[in-house]
């Protein structure tokens, strides 16, 4: 049970990093929908993925906004892949984004380890008395 | 419904029926199509994933179509929602970087200072060619330099461009300007070699321009790109292809009777009344695209 709390409250803090997620997968190369839905499962070791439907609904937002663009493969086989490469506009997102998600990292790893950090020096101070 | 081993069509087959099965009743617009082309080729790739650690083929594209979640779904959740206007142009307004703007100024002062270099050489003063060799240099590098830092800048409408990106717009542009230096140097009394290495150096700009304009992404931020699509939709003759036909012919038919009547008029009242014939003819166009390019809502 609180495991499972647990999860939620990871995945919907990473929900709303999808779009960074997204331009940061794309940033070393193009590549198409199920590879990026790929790289995302295998990255985490498969213990997070972000869903297929999320996906779509991703990357149809960021080519709203001009973050990617899209195009198609010339797969002859099978299904043709629609790829995405990301823009300049992506990529300045993508950097400012990252940064803040470090700077706001940073700040609660600071706050979380406040009283940890006490408490701590607690335990060696009774333990070296 | 279940699917036998043995259907024929083999891979994709089974992929291709089950996802004609999840958009049966969706009513399909080219952007729906697009949707449905892109999961096709994601399941195919997914099918692919699975057989391959050993699945069987008609199992694997249950699978895989099982996983994506009820398509409706997805569709609802790509609806274009309408944003927000452009009404909170304030609160995105980037202003410019001070640092920026001095760099600017001096950089542009240097440049200055260099062509005042040459210009000196070629009207009043006697100067050593390396002088002038070193002012073509300067001038070069600065704009190369300011090139690249402005391209580096966030605006109000655009996010910075990459820094090696934008690198490489200014080494354009400062080898654009030394072979334009070069071929000044040239007409100076240098030797040809100054012509040639300038060509040569010149081609390797244009190229240079020609890579990074054809790799250009796009740079603008969000809200400008939503509010060109938005301005793009509304004008009538991307609506309505058939009004730009008509547009067409009529333009052909305004210039013909402004030319025939130029003529006529030309030939019998001459040259002081015959021009009123082209006002008349850029009268009627005007008139013309405002009421078919720019028609009155109904």
């Amino acid at each position: 049970m609180v495991d499972n709390s647990r999860d939620v409250l990871a995945a919907d803090l990473l929900r709303g990093h999808t779009d960074t997620i997204v331009l940061g997968v794309l940033r070393r190369e193009d590549r198409y929908g199920f590879e990026i839905f790929k790289r995302i499962r295998d990255a985490t070791g498969g213990r997070h993925e972000i869903k297929e439907a999320t996906l779509y609904a991703t990357y149809r937002r960021l080519m709203k906004d001009g973050l990617i663009e899209a195009y198609w493969g010339d797969e002859s086989q099978g299904g043709r892949r629609k790829y995405y490469r990301i823009t300049d506009a992506g990529r300045a997102v993508y950097r400012r984004n990252a940064a803040a998600w470090a700077a706001t990292r940073d700040i609660i790893d600071t706050l979380l380890d406040l009283d940890d950090g006490s408490r701590s020096s607690d335990t060696t101070v009774r333990r070296s008395s | 419904m279940t699917l036998s081993d043995e259907t024929p069509g083999g891979a994709g087959m089974h992929v291709h029926r089950l996802l004609d099965e999840a958009f049966a009743g969706v009513e399909m617009g080219p952007e729906q199509q697009d949707l449905k082309e892109e999961m096709r080729g994601n399941l195919v790739a997914r099918v692919a994933e699975l057989t391959a650690a050993g699945m069987g083929e008609p199992a694997a594209a249950r699978r895989a179509v099982d996983e994506l979640g009820d398509v409706r779904g997805i569709l609802d959740a790509t609806e274009p929602q309408p944003g927000p206007s452009g009404a909170a142009w304030q609160s995105r307004r980037v202003r410019p970087d001070p640092a920026f703007a001095v760099r600017t100024v001096v950089l542009s002062a240097l440049a200055t200072a260099g062509l005042v270099v040459l210009a000196l050489a070629a009207t009043l003063v006697d100067m050593p060619f390396a002088a002038q060799v070193v002012a073509v240099v300067v001038v070069a590098a600065v704009a190369g330099a300011i090139t690249a830092d402005a391209l580096r800048q966030e605006t109000t409408g655009s996010h910075p461009m990459p820094p090696a990106r934008a690198a490489g717009y200014g080494a354009a542009m400062l080898l654009a300007v030394a072979a334009l230096g070069a071929g000044w140097l040239y007409l100076r009394d240098a030797g040809l070699p100054w012509l040639i290495a300038g060509a040569l150096v010149l081609v390797v700009a244009a190229a240079l321009f020609t890579y990074l304009g054809a790799t250009q992404t796009n740079r603008h931020k969000a809200w400008v790109v939503r509010q060109q699509q938005e301005a793009y939709g509304s004008d009538r003759f991307t609506e309505d292809p058939a009004a730009a036909a008509r547009f067409g012919i009529y333009t052909v038919t305004v210039w013909l009777v402004a030319a025939a009547a130029f003529l006529a008029l030309t030939l019998t009242a001459g040259w002081a009344w015959s021009w009123l014939a082209v006002v008349g003819g850029f009268v009627a166009m005007t008139v013309l695209i405002a009421r078919m390019l720019f028609a009155p809502k109904p």
